[in-house]
């Protein structure tokens, strides 16, 4: 039976990864193509387990689905997801780090602005604590009874101790040699 | 079946651990990998969304920065929609009688000029310590280019400003996401009017492209990149300056130096204006392992609306210093390069350091100023070098 169920599966998960990744660009698609981005980094299977927009009982129907593919990947050479879109393209988006706040940190922040504006902060504590409230006065949706998880979840991964970002560098452009 | 499921549920949790494991990578390695941007070469993407772009200093080795070399600052996204048969400019507030102009019409206007070295306030944040929040910008969010449109005083006196008019607010087409307050500034009436302040539709002798303002976009010499507002749509001329977040808590720096981390009351605050005096090396680069002979030491430096003076270059680590030669191509508002020429005596480990000093006699300073948002950062720049 595994064998009949299994491309089925994987054609609802490869499905559910490019819904989940139209959902977290739609916000920016028109900004990203514009500027003339592809909008499409590699489907995460954190965001595929995590994300808001889905529903319990899809996260763990995916996360059961999954599961046998992602041992798979972790066996073989290269993750299911470079093979399964080739020609990998570059991955654009970049993601916070693990942890109980993870989802909603990025739910709560991706809204306005990508992660990468985190990733690159390195304040403690009390300057943490200022930035999620302005943010929320700005309209980050934060439960209250979340914002002192939210505060340490970023104080503890982006505190003035941690080694500096480094930021990725945009790709050579030909025009750019002979451009004004 | 029960195994089964026992199975899945054991599975399930390797795969919500296994979910993660592309998290912490991402987290942990450095991300080299780069992002292709048309029209964009090699630059530092700070952020993606919204679309921050710094230089590498590398690149301040000419005079005028290629468009595809010059930093990018956005607050906002930048407006997904631009029209340019629809696009209009309007001019009203305090005014006799407003006016509006097409693309066309404003194209017609009487051109000038204005080579700008043109900087983010908050070039250099990353440098501060302790550290604050903010684009993380290293020294590359400053570039210099020749801005040409017609003079806003023209538009201003077109319009008859009123003796009530003190200052003149841009309203661009950023789009504002969520609660976020709107990116409008304003500058006072007596730089508005300024001969070289401009309502500039060209960069280098090109129409503005996307991610510098197209179709216009105002360009106010010598001040902070923040008061050239992009996409502009409305001017508005205004009995008092502009009231937003962007005008105050935002770009204010202390009226007196503080304790590094004190927080500073708003009343002790002025707005940040004009660029501070300020030097970069652009070669060689931090870390650079050179053979021994002659090593061309070059840069840029600027201040704002004053003139470069001098440029000093210190190979012991700031004990004794040499002047640099100042490049020939120089304007009112834009930076000088410079370079120097050095003879290591022997080889070992060297720091070489610039210093820049404009014509009111300000002097680029061991330390900056250290303020909440990491405005104007402007210390004594170095580099690490090992000479073989």
């Amino acid at each position: 039976m595994s064998h009949k169920v299994f491309p089925d599966v994987f054609r609802k998960i490869v499905k559910a990864c490019s819904d989940v990744e139209e959902r977290r660009f739609s916000a920016a698609s028109s900004v990203i193509n514009d500027a003339g981005f592809s909008p499409c980094g590699r489907p995460s299977l954190r965001s595929l387990l995590f994300s808001q927009p889905l529903s319990c009982n899809v996260r763990m129907y995916l996360a059961r689905t999954l599961a046998p593919i992602v041992l798979l990947a972790l066996t073989s050479a290269s993750p299911f997801w470079a093979r399964a879109q080739k020609p990998a393209p570059p991955k654009v988006t970049t993601d916070l780090p693990a942890g109980t706040m993870q989802a909603k940190a990025t739910t709560a922040c991706s809204e306005c602005h990508e992660a990468r504006i985190i990733l690159q902060q390195r304040l403690n504590n009390a300057a943490w604590t200022k930035e999620v409230d302005k943010m929320t006065k700005w309209g980050a949706v934060v439960d209250p009874a979340d914002r002192e998880a939210l505060i340490d979840y970023l104080s503890k991964n982006f505190s003035p101790d941690k080694p500096a970002y480094e930021p990725q560098r945009t790709a050579p452009d030909k025009r750019g040699k002979t451009s004004k | 079946m029960n195994s089964r499921r026992n199975f899945l549920k054991q599975i399930s949790v390797a795969a919500i651990a296994a979910g993660a494991t592309p998290s912490i990578l991402t987290w942990a390695l450095p991300q080299q990998q780069s992002v292709a941007v048309p029209g964009e070469d090699g630059m530092v993407l700070r952020s993606y969304r919204f679309f921050d772009l710094e230089s590498p200093v590398e690149y301040f080795n000419t005079w005028l920065t290629p468009v595809p070399h010059f930093f990018v600052r956005n607050h906002m996204h930048e407006p997904s929609e631009l029209d340019p048969a629809a696009w209009r400019l309007s001019l009203g507030g305090e005014v006799e009688k407003p006016v509006s102009l097409t693309l066309g019409e404003l194209s017609k206007l009487e051109t000038h000029s204005v080579v700008n070295t043109l900087e983010c306030a908050g070039n250099g944040r990353s440098l501060h310590r302790p550290q604050v929040p903010g684009v993380q910008w290293g020294k590359g969010a400053v570039g210099t280019a020749r801005f040409s449109g017609p003079r806003l005083r023209d538009l201003l006196q077109r319009a008859g400003v009123k003796s009530t008019g003190k200052h003149v607010m841009f309203r661009g087409l950023d789009e504002v996401p969520g609660k976020v307050p709107p990116f409008i500034r304003s500058i006072p009436i007596e730089k508005a009017l300024d001969a070289d302040t401009l309502v500039a539709i060209h960069m280098n002798g090109s129409p503005l492209t996307r991610h510098h303002g197209f179709p216009a976009r105002a360009l106010v010499p010598g001040w902070i990149g923040a008061a050239s507002c992009k996409w502009i749509t409305e001017i508005k001329v205004l009995d008092k300056e502009f009231v937003g977040n962007f005008m105050s808590p935002a770009y204010r720096f202390p009226n007196q130096p503080g304790k590094p981390g004190d927080s500073v009351k708003p009343e002790d605050t002025h707005p940040v204006t004009a660029l501070s005096v300020k030097s970069v090396i652009s070669g060689p680069s931090e870390g650079a392992r050179l053979k021994s002979g002659r090593v061309a030491v070059h840069g840029a430096a600027w201040a704002g609306g004053a003139d470069i003076a001098k440029v000093e270059i210190s190979t012991d680590g700031g004990t004794t210093w040499s002047p640099a030669t100042l490049g020939h191509a120089q304007a009112h508002y834009a930076w000088r390069l410079w370079t120097y020429d050095w003879k290591p005596g022997k080889s070992g480990d060297y720091t070489i350091m610039s210093r820049a000093t404009d014509s009111q006699g300000h002097t680029q300073p061991p330390t900056a100023v250290w303020n909440p948002s990491g405005y104007l950062y402007n210390a004594i720049d170095q580099v690490n070098i090992h000479v073989a």
